[in-house]
């Protein structure tokens, strides 16, 4: 069972065209199983995907490929608790995947 | 979602930006694809969808209002999700469906609507050759936005 999903890549440009990710601290929240953060994590310099879902974590670390190991970390957490643990003012760019709901 | 709103406006750099993508609120058309051939199956229109995307808006807006982000840049694109066949759209759905269980919303109008949608592509699909796909097209709300 093989589901695409935006093989025509207009997310990735729409993602493209909005930031900069070269060198940037990124927070996604909502990562799932990853498809969004493989779009753009070879640009970023660290990555901190977050989801509730452990199934989906799982998924995601289970495709993550070595050469993104070093900065890219998935974490199962809800974004309440993440926020409630973190520092202020510490990303350059927060992505709200498919999530603000 | 006021609320995370306010959180990640406290979590990003002064300097830094959010982007936002979420679907927007209305029903997404489902396609049977033959070649250049395209069949339309129906519309699928999950209430509870509908409503949280439009509890996104509506959550920006105020965030916007309230001064906490202007939008800097914003835009739409369709994110089309393909299938070979009925049983995996079947089985895509039930797994998002199954969300709203684990929420504690009523699914039951949902479920019978996608079952009825997954039916009447199935029947499309029977008369269809090998190579057919089955695609559902959504349309995507994509922001970007500063804190102030």
């Amino acid at each position: 069972m093989v589901i695409r999903t935006d093989p025509e890549n207009n997310e990735t440009r729409a993602l493209f065209d909005m930031a900069n990710f070269s060198g940037q601290h990124v927070l996604e929240i909502g990562c799932g199983d990853g498809r969004v953060t493989w779009l753009y994590a070879d640009k970023a310099a660290y990555v901190t995907a977050i989801d509730p879902s452990d199934k989906l974590i799982a998924l995601a670390r289970q495709d993550l490929p070595n050469r993104l190991q070093d900065h890219v970390e998935f974490q199962n957490n809800t974004f309440e608790d993440f926020a409630a643990a973190s520092k202020s003012s510490a990303f350059d760019i927060v992505i709200l995947s498919w999530s603000l709901c | 979602m006021v609320h995370a709103l306010e959180e990640i406006h406290r979590l990003v750099k002064p300097t830094g930006i959010l982007i936002d993508i979420h679907p927007v609120a209305e029903p997404s058309p489902i396609e049977i694809h033959q070649g250049e051939k395209i069949e339309p199956v129906g519309d699928l229109s999950i209430r509870q969808w509908c409503s949280d995307y439009q509890h996104a808006d509506e959550a920006l807006t105020e965030i916007k209002q309230r001064g906490l982000f202007m939008v800097e840049r914003e835009g739409m694109f369709n994110s089309l999700t393909y299938y070979d066949s009925v049983a995996e759209m079947r089985a895509d759905w039930k797994a998002a469906i199954d969300k709203f269980a684990r929420d504690a919303q009523p699914i039951d109008e949902s479920v019978s609507h996608a079952e009825a949608m997954a039916a009447r592509a199935e029947e499309l699909m029977q008369t269809a050759a090998s190579g057919t796909e089955l695609i559902v097209r959504e349309r995507v709300h994509v922001s970007r936005l500063k804190p102030i």
